[in-house]
């Protein structure tokens, strides 16, 4: 028995040993967390890589390509230049930039702040109302607004295109009941009618992550404030509401980005017209590089829609502090 | 015993939700209650017995839910019952004369049997493709332990919110040079990496959610990792892999942004980009005929929805996290 | 089979004020059934997990048979381990997860299932293998795990708190079986916990952890009679050992209440202020008047069956004596206390060490 400690009769235990010289054997510390972490960071390789080839390479040669004047047809396609920051110059004094822009506002505020966002919250609290009274036609409800969702952007654009026809559409028939209309809507209320479609289609993230929410209240608070005699009212305004809070500003920066970035959707119904009236900067970027062949500054239109959406998801990050 | 290792946690948002709330065997606490009439019903009675409304409430709930099934069923509505007309118009008719014919003339005139194709191969090799990358990166992602992991793990989040339409005109001048366009490969890679910011959190949650023992115990036993991460983890995180595969192939199976940058040959076309292209009226003399495109939009519609609503209950969590646009 | 060393270990979390483990040397002699003792957070289960290589000492060394095993993977250990929960794999059954070690190993499937049935045998598993995890109960689980560990012979079983997740009555049977079985099978068993009563009944060694130190390594006989410190003489025993301050005065140790102790051999000439220490047999309790005896009031009885717990007061302390089933004095009693000389115990009041010598027969070993 070569053991020593403990055994000893003055062995001064709860005090730390004087140190008698360097420890026996020191194993290097970064030795051994590479050693445990090697396999996962091989791990992490096949997705660092497509996210790099996908993502950030795409990203890089948009800011690299916005300072040149790089087309995608002719003789810029090839030797095009360093023009410096020429394109953002002109983006600054582009006529159209700011109807684009206020374009993306309006489509924003309208389908994702105040549709979606205000929709999702009440048809989820429609719908949790409606389940604790044991309603029957609940789950029906909740799967159509699911469908809406799930359905592919452009199958929706086809089918809202045939609902605003004007002489067939059924929203003009159903005008017509109540001796209203008929409308023009994709000619002469178009971003009206691309904000409803845009509704239509996103009003199910918000309605889940409320519906989610609302089942992490415990009810003892509701019965704690009926018990205190507070009435429907109180009780939502009190208690409800204070705990969707935090969850309905992740939910507004979530359906803000989804929707600032909304292409197909605007492309199958209206293509940006008429005009320049539903052109968002989603579609300005698009057409400057593909119908327009400038390449170089659809790029820059692009960046400066990826400097918008970065103050959102830096937001976003700061708000929900996602664990890592 | 799977009970033990679910740790849930409060109120998320967003992107955060699903991730960090693992659906294992077992969780179904943690699971939406609204799933189907038999759930519902269930509790209906109880919940009844405990308070009921009056009929005044009744009529206005049922009045917003009559609201809302025309809103959002309408445009379904139409698009059946005209892809079963002769001849459909925009209004929402019961076909006089149902017809098959449409679903034939859909194959004949817009070689639609291609695009399937083309459709099903790009599909289910991105799912395979994106569930074994995300799996990997997501346990990876779990057990990393390093300083740097939170900036790495923010900067996926970042990409996720990223919009694709800003990116579009980069890829497909990078698509070009690498000589992806007009290619299975290149469709297959972009659909995947679509994916992976998101699926990777939704994995690392669910490999979160996983005791370390399990895979010390296989070390132990002597294993190496990636044997580990096979045939211990892997099946452990069966649920997990379910989702993931899921919400890969519908995604890749709705996309079309990266389709229409990415593929000019028709040949190469898939279903999302022949609707459009149809649905636009591309490629034809005549005006758009309704019912062609109605009856072609069943179709490639039909697949996503039995999929979706037959695994709704662990779709719905993972597609709590989709926050870009498309 | 194998002779486990640990080195001055030491291992350090990033973030964490103290050390995990501080300076741990032990050996483990082959065959021997070590059971490392602590509370929660003492650094045991540390000290295994480097053991089995699923932590990496910042310094030291561990050997199995006098051969570096630091910076060696889990699997190039050739060691098996039990884990608290048992760590079974959900998705195979009892069968394969017994198998999965010699499945790893390539060992053909004829002899790998010979294998797993004498196993099965030995822990009474035969109609349960076809199960999975889910479907058997917590001492099934148990018992599988055990399997798994047993099949491959290792050279050394590790378990880290095996039975604590089983209810009382199991935990005490298992205790048993473990026993019967790594004696029978003859392997160096690294055994963790932080029950002393399982560590008492298992061990043929314990070793006493605190705060990432060893605090005292001996057998549980050596531990219990002589604990090297205040936190042994505290932590092992039920109820503990009751702990007096005392003065020196003419060859005796006082009290405050001025109760007499004989006082141990090769104590003379100590400074400092001590601490007695007297098992609850230690003390013997009377109801008349004995000479040196120490009056004291009865404060409550506590009959466990086999004995009794007296609880008497003494000056502001509150001492517990172990005696007879048929002793039952009530409350408010005035009893008599006489310590008996041999199970009188001394401690510094300061540093907590131990200031008396074990037995002569083993006095020498400290050096």
């Amino acid at each position: 028995m070569a053991v020593s400690a403990g055994r000893g009769m003055r062995d001064p235990l709860p005090v730390p040993l004087p140190d008698a010289g360097a420890p026996a054997r020191p194993f290097p510390r970064r030795r051994a967390a590479w050693r445990r972490n090697r396999a996962y960071l091989a791990g992490l390789t096949p997705t660092a890589f497509l996210l790099a080839l996908f993502f950030v390479g795409p990203a890089v040669w948009g800011v690299y390509t916005s300072f040149t004047n790089r087309a995608l047809t002719g003789i810029d396609a090839r030797n095009f230049r360093w023009v410096g920051l020429e394109n953002y110059r002109y983006l600054l004094d582009d006529p159209d930039l700011p109807t684009v822009l206020f374009n993306s506002l309006v489509f924003v505020v309208g389908s994702a702040m105040l549709g979606q966002f205000v929709l999702g919250l009440a048809m989820a609290l429609l719908l949790d109302h409606a389940e604790h009274r044991g309603y029957r036609l609940t789950p029906l409800v909740y799967a159509a607004v699911l469908l809406a969702w799930v359905n592919p952007t452009v199958v929706a654009g086809f089918q809202w295109v045939a609902m605003f026809d004007f002489y067939y559409g059924s929203m003009n028939r159903a005008l017509g009941w109540v001796n209203l209309g008929p409308v023009n809507w994709l000619g002469e209320a178009p971003m009206l009618s691309v904000i409803v479609v845009n509704i239509w289609r996103g009003t199910a993230f918000a309605m889940l992550i409320f519906l989610g929410a609302l089942r992490t209240i415990p009810t003892q608070i509701y019965e704690a404030a009926r018990v205190d005699g507070a009435g429907a009212g109180r009780r939502f305004w009190d208690h409800t509401l204070p705990n969707l809070r935090h969850i309905a500003v992740l939910v507004l920066l979530s359906v803000t980005m989804s929707t600032f970035g909304t292409f197909v959707l605007i492309q199958t119904l209206t293509n940006g017209g008429p005009g320049l009236q539903t052109e968002t900067i989603a579609l300005y970027a698009y057409n400057t590089a593909f119908s327009s062949y400038e390449i170089g500054y659809g790029s820059t239109i692009a960046v400066l829609m990826l400097a918008i959406n970065f103050v959102f998801a830096a937001a976003y990050l700061r708000v929900s502090r996602p664990k890592v | 015993m799977a009970a033990t290792w679910i740790r849930r946690r409060g109120a998320t948002g967003g992107m955060r939700v699903a991730p960090s709330s693992a659906v294992l065997p077992g969780d179904a606490a943690a699971a939406p209650r609204i799933e189907g009439a038999r759930v519902a019903g269930d509790q209906a009675r109880v919940a009844r017995r405990r308070r009921g409304g009056g009929p005044v409430e009744w009529a206005l709930v049922h009045l917003a839910f009559a609201a809302a099934l025309l809103f959002f069923l309408a445009p379904f509505a139409w698009l059946v019952t005209a892809a079963f007309s002769a001849r459909a118009t925009a209004y929402i008719r019961w076909p006089s004369d149902p017809t098959l014919a449409n679903f034939r003339y859909v194959f004949e005139e817009f070689a639609f049997g291609t695009a399937l194709r083309n459709s099903i191969v790009i599909s289910t090799a991105t799912m395979v493709l994106t569930t074994l990358t995300v799996a990997l990166a997501g346990y990876s992602l779990s057990r990393l332990e390093f300083r740097q992991k939170t900036w790495f793990s923010y900067g996926v989040l970042l990409l996720q919110t990223m919009p694709l339409s800003a990116t579009m005109v980069p890829i497909y001048g990078l698509a070009r040079e690498l000589g992806l366009r007009n290619s299975y490969l290149g469709l297959i890679l972009v659909h995947t990496a679509i994916e992976l910011p998101f699926l990777t959190w939704l994995m690392k949650g669910f490999f979160d959610a996983v005791p370390r023992y399990l895979e010390e115990a296989a070390w132990i036993d002597g294993r190496s990792k990636l044997r580990t991460w096979w045939e211990i983890l892997l099946p452990v995180a069966r649920p997990g892999l379910g989702v993931a595969a899921g919400l890969s192939f519908l995604s890749a199976w709705a996309e079309v942004l990266m389709v229409i940058i990415l593929v000019d040959r028709s040949e190469m076309a898939t279903v999302p980009l022949t609707f459009y292209r149809a649905a636009r009226g591309e490629g034809s003399y005549m005006e758009v005929r309704y019912e062609l495109v109605a009856a072609m939009g069943v179709l490639y519609v039909l697949p996503v929805l039995a999929l979706f609503f037959a695994t709704r209950k662990l779709m719905v969590r993972g597609l709590m996290g989709t926050t870009r646009g498309i | 089979m194998a002779r486990i060393e640990f080195d001055r270990l030491h291992k350090q979390f990033p973030g964490q004020p103290q050390p995990a483990v501080n300076d741990l040397s032990l050996e483990v002699a082959d065959g021997e059934l070590l059971v490392v003792l602590g509370p929660s957070g003492c650094g045991k289960t540390t000290a295994l997990r480097m053991l089995a290589g699923l932590e990496d000492p910042d310094a030291g060394d561990i050997r199995l048979d006098g051969r570096s095993v630091v910076g060696l993977e889990p699997r190039d250990r050739d060691i098996a381990l039990v884990f608290q929960q048992y760590a079974l794999y959900p998705h195979l059954s009892a069968r394969d997860n017994i198998l999965y070690p010699l499945k790893v190993q390539k060992m053909p499937r004829a002899e790998r299932l010979g294998r797993v049935q004498r196993v099965a045998d030995q822990l009474g598993l035969g109609r349960l293998l076809d199960r999975k995890p889910g479907q058997l109960s917590g001492g099934e689980q148990q018992r599988v795990a055990l399997g798994r560990a047993i099949v491959r012979q290792p050279k050394a079983f590790l378990m880290d708190e095996p039975l604590s997740n089983l209810d009382a009555k199991l935990r005490t049977h298992m205790r048993t079986e473990i026993k019967a079985l790594v004696r029978e099978l003859g392997t160096t068993t690294f055994f963790v916990t932080h029950d002393q009563a399982e560590a008492m009944t298992l061990a043929d060694r314990i070793a006493v952890m605190s705060a990432g130190r060893l605090q005292q390594l001996g057998t549980p006989d050596e531990v219990y009679a002589h604990p090297a410190n205040l936190f042994v003489a505290e932590f092992i025993g039920s109820p503990p050992m009751n702990l007096l301050p005392v003065a020196q005065e003419h060859g005796a140790l006082v009290t405050a209440t001025g109760w007499r102790l004989p006082m141990p051999a090769g104590l003379d000439g100590t400074n400092g202020d001590l601490t007695v220490g007297l098992r609850p047999e230690a003390i013997r309790l009377s109801r008349e008047p004995v000479p040196d005896g120490q009056p004291a009031q009865v404060f409550l009885t506590e009959p466990l069956g086999s004995e009794v717990i007296v609880n008497v007061r003494l000056g502001g302390a509150l001492l517990k004596v172990r005696t007879d089933p048929q002793v039952r004095p009530r409350p408010d009693d005035v009893v008599y206390l006489t310590a008996d000389p041999a199970g009188v115990r001394v401690f510094d009041s300061a540093t907590g060490a131990s200031l008396v010598a074990p037995m002569p027969a083993t006095a020498g070993a400290a050096a």
